[in-house]
């Protein structure tokens, strides 16, 4: 395998089963493929044989990475495949959403820090 | 201590009532509650998850609780779910077959909450959703549990609970924690103590809005939610502390519970005649996501 070709990570394979639900089990995703895109290595998430994914575990396995590497080194290095059109729609909001976040994490919060309630006993 | 507990319907009036309850027995340590189901006329099936919340949360605190003079339709309702089954009632066969039963769930057990969404929300009385909206209902309850396993840290996990009506074509599903609440999640990852139960629901409802530390971005499990029910013509009804929601046909309305309700309860209700096509349609490419 050359340094071009990707290395494939079957996402079922890392979480053992199709049920990709938990932001623990998207942790694991993304704490396997990282070492790999530190290295400068491509890799491609193979979604074959997973039944239901989750944005809380996308969040955890994909989202994170835009606080970790730029845009354009994520786009040049990993991949999606095997990936259904309904999981590519809900990869697509969280990937838009881990952009946002990073690009304002300071101020995302700010406009409610000063908010007082009256409601409470 | 006895607690004379209302009818509880799958209104605000049903919450107001649970939450009452939690309040009265929140000092209460190695003692005893009766519940008294003298006055309860009517109970909403998927309201006894609340209901366990409530009550698992008081037997945490080394108390014994008792369930006393159930009238016999709500012991048939409660019964049948199995709910009264933790409290020595015998269970009823639900021949209908349109009960999602009464569980206590822990939160890292998601195993155990697939089983459920698997064996309970398709098949026996509840076949007709089609297939592309009871997958996307289930993943919709996937996301409402790890919420709670995320950010409520309820020593007792979840209570989840649910009933379908074939007249209605409806189905209710109640998952309910006896965490922190929103309200604590929001106060700390805000550093601000001041903030309402109201305004924490306000908060954690915008899309892109989490209060998981660490790395992680979230804040769409509660947004995917929402945009599906407003599809589906459902309903989304969300307690938590002492703030109150309900999503119904685009609208959002925000109401003050009568006491503070430990943890968050979520109640979906979706219209199971619904054909509308649930696939996702992306007009991106896998090429593109990045």
């Amino acid at each position: 395998m050359t340094m071009d070709e990707p290395v494939i990570a079957n996402v079922a394979t890392i979480v053992g089963g199709g049920l990709c639900v938990s932001s623990e089990d998207g942790q694991k995703v993304h704490d396997k493929i990282i070492p790999l895109l530190r290295e400068g290595r491509k890799v491609a998430l193979s979604f074959e044989g997973v039944e239901t994914v989750i944005s809380a575990f996308l969040n955890a396995a994909v989202g994170q990475l835009y606080g970790e590497f730029p845009e354009d080194r994520i786009r040049e290095l990993l991949t999606v495949r095997d990936i259904s059109t309904d999981d590519i729609a809900i990869m697509k909001r969280v990937v838009e959403n881990a952009k946002r976040y990073f690009a304002n994490k300071q101020t995302y919060d700010e406009a409610w820090k000063g908010v007082v309630g009256d409601d409470e006993e | 201590m006895i607690y004379a507990l209302p009818s509880i319907s799958n209104t605000k009036s049903g919450f107001d009532a649970l939450a009452l309850l939690a309040k009265s027995s929140s000092s209460l340590k190695f003692s005893d509650l009766e519940v008294d189901f003298k006055n309860c006329s009517f109970f909403a099936a998927n309201m006894a998850a609340v209901l366990g919340a409530v009550l698992g949360r008081i037997e945490l605190a080394f108390n014994t609780v008792r369930i006393v003079n159930v009238p016999e339709k709500v012991q048939t309702i409660l019964r049948k779910n199995e709910f009264l089954k933790g409290f020595d009632f015998e269970t009823l066969s639900d021949s209908n077959g349109t009960t999602l039963p009464f569980r206590r769930i822990q939160l890292d057990d998601t195993t155990r909450f697939d089983g459920y969404i698997r064996r309970h929300v398709r098949g026996k009385g509840i076949p007709i959703m089609s297939e592309a909206l009871s997958s996307v209902f289930k993943r919709k309850l996937y996301e409402v549990f790890e919420n709670a396993a995320i950010h409520s840290n309820s020593e007792m996990g979840v209570c989840c609970c649910g009933q379908y009506f074939p007249n209605k074509q409806c189905l209710d599903i109640t998952i309910a924690d006896a965490g922190i609440g929103i309200r604590q999640n929001v106060r700390r990852h805000l550093h601000n103590n001041d903030i309402s139960s109201l305004d924490a629901l306000r908060w954690a409802l915008q899309e892109g809005h989490s209060t998981k530390t660490g790395p992680h971005p979230g804040g769409l499990g509660l947004q995917f939610l929402k945009e599906f029910i407003q599809k589906n013509g459902g309903r989304i009804r969300i307690a938590s502390r002492l703030g109150y929601y309900i999503f119904y046909r685009g609208n959002e309305t925000f109401s003050k519970l009568a006491a503070d309700l430990p943890g968050t309860a979520v109640t979906i209700s979706i219209n199971t005649a619904d054909t509308t096509e649930y696939c996702l349609n992306s007009e991106v490419s896998a090429d593109e996501i990045f």
